[in-house]
């Protein structure tokens, strides 16, 4: 039993609802720390709003946004299991800004993402769940005037076994509105858990069979036109002229607008306003990137592969062990930028008028919607409410909010709420990019251990660019370099060098951020380095970690799930080999095996199998629908995803030309989820890493070629004829 | 001026012949259930019922629908619950975002009701919608799971 105490009185308010029901506003010292921050925390005051109804119905306020990720579920599923309420009667809903709603980072932060919600937030949603519970048992105690020791809590409602009386939540709340709030409150012990740990059915589905789920493209608002744009195809170019004479008198078209780098023609339906958006003569001022190209900037990162950077880190001296080795092995890795291809194309919906204004917007950081509308428009803080719908798909990209800003702009010229939806084509061409990088490696190999490794990364984050105050030194955007440093694997010198790179164009965070790109460049290297040493990739690798790590056991348990095999077997009349990969992100341990053949000169993914250890689970069933959903991701870049610019622009628009991973490209995916010795792991992300080296390691012995620049799409494998060929590194 | 038959009711909509049904059914109808993924064809997010068999709704222009019986996800079922395919897709929590999913309920309804009993390489290839988020196994066992609750 945790005892929980409150550091001053008054910090949790309770309200009577109008209705009979009760309203707790928590405020709460978070003293659990998940690591988050380097920094052990302040007692923070952590805030969330539960309103319990007279008919027993919680409603739920949550800080995190519903992009799939399951926190529509996970977080009051924690709730309610301090509570001892029931989930089913939970109506999950979204927090507005306030800063209550500030959970993460020490009650500094709301985000979502990262894999963070469910960490970051955890003690402080079992505090508020204990507390309402202790709220609830007095109450009943108070009303049969017997010791609140005597009562029990189950399910929603408070027995008192003694006199046979009970009273479900609903009944107790309006009396439970009107006590103090508990100056302390116990946090149940781990093993009478009886809800986190389970799969209870997630609160959203019911609204995502029928239509009614609410998105950002759905929003409805009085009075509202529909907006249409057309960007500058040149990032950083500008709009020079514009000729909408024809597009004005098309039917339905109330305006075109010139927003300097883009043009939107606003109507009284989407479809109307495209057209008319279309049909704009537009001459763009292309700026100073009309010559960028993707090939070009490689070519430059390519040439700084052998520079000396930042050291991101220094253990021994790699460089010099590796001069005096016998083998070095050494290869380049180069990944392409990406696009994050939410099913939901960005839109906005914003009302802005003289006294305030309203912003519908899909966004993974709502307190940053508030900002950016409090610029854009002027109005004080105050006057700013900011509504998040549902999320159709985020993956990193809902963090930057540029649709927003247009859309406030488009409805104070308007003088009316306008909904700004943004064509596939757009979305495509006007991503913030997962950043190309390239990545050379170096290892030193004797007697079947690795001796030193020394790493060059070339590239550019999107910490720098987007959240350069998170970082304590801008040189070392951990975003670039993550995944690549503090391995698990037990390798005397080590140096990590990180050469900044910029890139011109817009970049963002891609779904595991740095580790889609370390993940896949480490983890190739391993088997590379492997096969230097004469050794089966799974002996290797263990022979590289200690005995009794997260890693080791992570690693084992997707050797046994799987029956690993060594080198190449047959199975229903095809070549097949297992390829492997471990890799640590978002404070969890991921170790995937993909079985994979070449067909059609091309890696056919049959099955993958995947370990986790998460330290502490809330709900497997989401655990594991994530990762399902991150290898999807993973596999999808690694086989066909590549944004390429020439001439400044993207050279990919819609899905006909910027694909992703098809139904019948999807593997099997077998997920064991392990709750080793460590602190609560993220889970949204850390299954997207490990899953192109996986399938990479697997083309080299199947092929003899070593793929070491995604996506695999690019070119056409062929598969070695004679049995266990040598194979060129 | 077209008169369209959706989920039952007739509607009038005052809107050019090319406008894909898609944009009728979401701004002029306000049936916003179907969704928007590409408007090419290409990923099934919009997919809808006309005259019972599944079809992307954002390349189907509206002049073409004439008197077919369009269904959307929203008249599926009276409920938004009962149909076999809504009923498998909440026993196995088949979403995640949910974004693509009233197509794939619809694009999995209609292979449904052309074939009772689908095999694997018929559900494969009956249901090529696209999903960002990576649930095709779970809409895999979805459509095999409406088959069983079907037949029951
Ligand atoms: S929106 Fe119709 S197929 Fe994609
Ligand atoms: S559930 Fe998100 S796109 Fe399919």
């Amino acid at each position: 039993m945790t005892t929980m105490p409150l550091s001053r009185r008054g910090l949790i308010k309770s309200t009577a609802l109008a209705g009979g029901g009760f309203a707790l506003a928590f405020a709460l010292p978070l003293t659990t720390r998940y690591a988050l921050a380097e920094t052990p925390p302040e007692t923070s005051r952590v805030t969330a709003f539960l309103e319990i109804y007279p008919d027993g119905t919680v409603r739920f306020l949550n800080p995190f946004a519903e992009m799939g990720q399951g926190v529509y579920t996970a977080i009051p599923q924690v709730v309610a299991e301090e509570m001892d309420a029931d989930l089913a009667r939970f109506i999950v809903m979204q927090a507005p800004v306030a800063p209550e709603y500030k959970v993460l980072f020490d009650g500094t932060l709301r985000f979502t993402g990262g894999s963070t919600s469910v960490r970051g937030s955890f003690g402080a949603m079992r505090n508020a769940g204990a507390t309402a519970r202790a709220m609830l048992l007095t109450a009943a105690a108070e009303r049969w005037g017997v010791d609140p020791s005597e009562l029990a809590v189950e399910n929603h409602v408070v027995r008192h076994a003694a006199s046979d009386r009970e009273a479900g939540f609903g009944d107790l709340a309006q009396q439970a509105a009107a006590l103090e709030p508990p100056r302390e409150v116990t946090l149940k012990d781990e093993k009478d858990f009886r809800l986190i740990g389970q799969s209870p059915p997630r609160t959203d589905t019911p609204l995502k069979v029928n239509g009614t789920a609410w998105f950002g493209i759905d929003t409805k608002v009085e009075g509202m036109v529909h907006a249409a744009i057309r960007q500058c195809p040149v990032f950083e170019g500008k709009v020079a002229s514009i000729d909408d004479a024809a597009a004005r008198k098309l039917p339905g078209v109330v305006d075109v607008v010139n927003l300097d780098n883009a043009v939107a023609a606003l109507a009284d339906s989407w479809w109307r306003a495209k057209k008319a958006v279309d049909a704009v003569d537009i001459t763009w001022d292309e700026g100073p990137l009309a010559d960028f190209s993707s090939e070009g900037m490689l070519n430059d990162q390519m040439a700084r592969v052998d520079e000396t950077g930042v050291p991101a880190e220094d253990e021994g001296d790699a460089p010099k062990a590796l001069r005096g080795a016998e083998t070095v092995v050494e290869a380049t890795y180069v990944l392409p930028f990406l696009a994050h291809a939410t099913m939901e194309p960005m839109n906005c919906t914003a009302d802005v008028r003289a006294d305030g204004c309203d912003v519908w917007a899909p966004n993974q950081g709502a307190d940053s919607v508030a900002t950016l509308a409090e610029q854009v428009t002027g109005l004080p803080h105050d006057r700013i409410r900011v509504h998040t719908p549902y999320l159709g798909g985020g993956f990193g990209r809902r963090f930057i909010i540029d649709y927003a800003a247009q859309a406030m702009l488009l409805s104070m010229k308007a003088k009316r709420p306008v909904k700004l939806v943004w064509s596939r084509e757009e979305d495509t061409t006007h991503d913030y990019y997962r950043p190309q990088t390239v990545v050379k490696a170096r290892g030193a190999v004797k007697d079947g251990r690795i001796q030193a490794t020394h790493i060059t990364v070339v590239g550019d984050g999107p910490l720098r660019r987007h959240m350069k105050q998170f970082l304590a030194d801008p040189d070392l955007d951990e975003s670039v370099f993550e995944g690549l440093v503090t391995k698990p694997y037990q390798i005397e010198a080590r140096r990590t060098d990180y050469v900044y790179h910029e890139i011109p164009v817009p970049i963002g965070f891609w779904r595991s951020v740095g580790n889609s790109v370390s993940g896949y460049a480490y983890e190739s290297f391993m088997d590379e380095m492997a096969h230097a040493a004469g050794a089966d990739p799974m002996d290797f690798r263990l022979a590289h970690l200690g005995e009794g790590s997260s890693a080791r056991g992570v690693l084992e348990k997707v050797r046994d799930i799987a029956g690993y095999k060594k080198g190449i077997y047959d199975a229903d009349g095809e070549r097949r080999v297992m390829g492997i990969a471990l890799h640590e992100s978002f404070g969890s341990m991921v170790g995937e095996i993909a079985e994979v053949s070449i067909e059609a000169g091309a890696p056919k993914v049959h099955k993958v199998w995947c370990a986790i250890d998460v330290g502490t689970v809330v709900n497997p069933a989401i655990v594991k629908a994530q990762l399902m959903s991150a290898i999807a991701y993973g596999l999808s870049a690694a086989l066909i995803e590549e944004v390429t610019l020439e001439k400044g622009r993207v050279q990919q628009a819609n899905f006909d030309t910027y694909p992703f991973l098809p139904p019948d490209r999807m593997p099997e995916v077998v997920a064991e989820v392990l709750t080793l010795d460590r602190p609560m792991g993220g889970v949204g992300e850390p299954g997207t890493p490990p899953i192109a080296a996986a399938v990479a390691n697997a083309v080299f012995q199947l092929t003899g070629e070593r793929v070491r620049r995604l996506p695999f799409g690019r070119r056409e494998l062929k598969q070695v004829e004679a049995e266990g060929a040598t194979v060129k590194g | 001026m077209y008169r369209l038959k959706v989920n039952g009711q007739t509607h009038e909509v005052d809107v050019e012949a090319d406008t894909p049904l898609l944009w009728v059914l979401r701004d002029t109808l306000g049936l916003t259930g179907t969704k928007y993924g590409c408007g090419i064809a290409a990923c099934g997010a919009c997919t809808v019922h006309v005259d019972g068999t599944a079809q992307r709704s954002c390349v189907l222009p509206v002049e073409a629908v004439g008197e077919a019986e369009v269904t959307t996800i929203e008249g599926l079922s009276p409920d938004g619950k009962s149909h076999p395919v809504q009923r498998a897709w909440v026993e196995l929590d088949v979403p995640q975002c949910g974004y693509c999913q009233s197509g794939q309920i619809m694009a999995a309804a209609g292979l449904l009701a052309g074939n009772a009993d689908p095999s694997p390489n018929e559900v494969r290839d009956g249901i090529t919608n696209l999903c960002r988020c990576g649930t095709y196994e779970r809409i895999h066992a979805g459509v095999k799971r409406a088959a069983e609750l079907m037949k029951a």
